[in-house]
């Protein structure tokens, strides 16, 4: 017997803004974001009545959103925080309770705006809220922000299995090669190795194009009942199953977080709930805050054994005419950084058939989320079809 | 070294400066369980316990990993990029973050044995580093 949650919920609306250094408050990108999704469902705004907020690095969007956009019925309102795995909890959440009667209409919303004018782009994340003594020390070492956390990790990889700054070239050329079929992708021009190579190096053993973008903007999904989905403006995104898994190993030297991450004890459950088998999996789009993370989660789902990852993704077969195609909009690393938002915005255009040039085979999509530094983890089943 | 930059200590962890300075590496260790911490806790991660105290910390440790920082983001780093940087597993069970020195950057392997060094700056000031053991 098929689990309840299979197909219960859908995706019935999605709403992007503009990306990158849109210089406007995230309060208003996330404002934005939701009357797109909802133009973009057929909905009217009385429809809305739940609202799920998450909120970006600048941490400037919550409660209050809803009285700006004048949504004051709610049977449904909270702000969440799971970092990168924020979007698929979200939708996770809103699947249940519209499965379970709480709420019909669920609007899902994250938004962000840490570039300012006349800032680098790496200060927005270089991390500065430790203010004790001890806290202090991090710096001091060049613990900065997630960056060098996710390089520690990457070179554990290639020290204990022969993993090449190649395999990493390979993810970050693929999705380039995604991107310029995505008129929505912020980084479309042409990628090779030496144009990675010549990228400056920030924490080796990563490149500046090893790291995600850092983006302002907003993006809203509304998940309803599979039920209603069916009669609405756009083909429907079905929800087939959905898991999640967190922990923290930090500061614990019998534990191995930089190789075994919660993906791996997410995914299995979210296949069993959409009844599936890895193989059924047509595409990924992967949470890509550096190259190294896709290596880590492919390896975690179990696509391929832990410490293959490298290898398997060399014959680009991430990448278009690949065998398994993945971030297709380009992902974090070149259309746009939006958390867990962006691999979910992809899936749903994606699940719709939507995605033109860059269109591939959609029966069964993997969605990841991943949080903090691999430490918090969720799992998205999607597909065109109802179970 | 130029120190403006130190970190000021507070109770909570002078020990652990005081240790630096006196060329100890000092942690917190629950009275209760054994259990190492780092940092600074005030209730054991462990078994829950409030009866933390500090004890001397053995100094010798494994690379868990290790990263090449190739851009300055403190005072510390100017004019001695690039750092090496790594997660060191000390015998104790508590990985540290922290920086390698006296070791060619291509020489660093996870595994690698190392031993606690420490940075003195001329007001006695004290940064906890490893070197190969």
């Amino acid at each position: 017997m098929s689990h309840p949650m299979n197909s219960a919920a859908a995706i019935c609306g999605l709403g992007v803004t503009a990306m990158g250094r849109v210089y406007r408050e995230a309060e208003d990108l996330a404002a934005e974001a939701v009357y797109l999704a909802i133009e973009d469902a057929g909905l009217k705004k009385s429809d809305v009545d739940g609202l799920l907020i998450n909120a970006g690095v600048g941490n400037a969007v919550s409660i209050p959103l809803h009285i700006s956009l004048g949504l004051q019925e709610l049977n449904l309102l909270t702000f969440m925080q799971g970092y990168g795995s924020s979007a698929g909890q979200m939708i996770q959440y809103a699947a249940m309770a519209v499965a379970n009667g709480l709420a019909n209409n669920v609007v899902c919303v994250f938004a962000d705006a840490p570039l300012q004018e006349g800032q680098r782009t790496g200060a927005a994340y270089a991390g500065g809220g430790r203010r004790n003594a001890m806290g202090s020390l991090y710096p001091l070492y060049g613990f900065a922000g997630a960056l060098p956390m996710y390089a520690l990790a990457a070179q554990r990889h290639m020290d204990l299995y022969g993993t090449t700054q190649d395999h990493f070239a390979q993810i970050a050329i693929g999705q380039r090669q995604w991107a310029a079929m995505n008129p929505a992708a912020t980084k479309r021009e042409p990628l090779d190795l030496a144009g990675y190579n010549a990228s400056p190096w920030v924490v080796e053993p990563f490149h500046v194009l090893d790291c995600c973008l850092v983006s302002n903007g907003g993006v809203a999904v509304i998940v309803t009942s599979a039920e209603r989905a069916r009669d609405m403006k756009q083909p429907p995104v079905y929800i087939r199953g959905f898991a999640q898994a967190h922990g923290h190993d930090a500061g614990m030297a019998n534990k191995d977080p930089a190789i075994h991450t919660p993906a791996a004890r997410s995914a299995p459950r979210a296949l069993a709930m959409a009844d599936a088998k890895l193989a059924d999996i047509t595409q990924c789009q992967i949470y890509d805050c550096y190259t190294y993370t896709v290596i880590a989660t492919l390896e975690d789902y179990g696509f391929c054994r832990k410490g293959e990852g490298g290898a398997f993704v060399a014959d680009g077969k991430l990448g278009p005419g690949g065998g398994l195609p993945t971030n297709t909009g380009g992902g974090e690393l070149s259309s746009y950084y939006m958390w867990g938002m962006t691999p979910v915005a992809e899936a749903v255009i994606q699940g719709r058939g939507q995605g033109g040039a860059r269109q591939a085979k959609n029966d069964l999509i993997l969605v990841s989320g991943n949080g903090g530094v691999l430490n918090y983890h969720a799992t998205l089943v999607l597909a065109p079809e109802a179970a | 070294m130029s120190t403006s930059w130190f970190p000021e200590p507070d109770n909570s962890n002078l020990p652990y400066f005081d240790g630096a300075r006196s060329g100890k590496l000092r942690l917190q260790r629950c009275d209760d369980c054994g259990n190492w911490m780092f940092p600074v806790r005030s209730r054991c991660q462990s078994c829950g316990s409030t009866q933390i105290k500090w004890a001397d910390a053995s100094g010798r440790g494994t690379v868990y990993t290790h990263a090449l920082l190739r851009r300055e983001y403190h005072p510390r780093h100017a004019g001695r990029l690039p750092v090496i940087m790594a997660q060191v597993d000390l015998e104790e069970g508590v990985r540290v973050n922290t920086n390698l020195v006296d070791v060619e950057p291509g020489a660093v392997k996870a595994g690698m044995k190392v031993t606690v060094a420490f940075e003195h700056s001329p007001v006695g000031e004290a940064v906890v580093v490893f070197r190969p053991a």
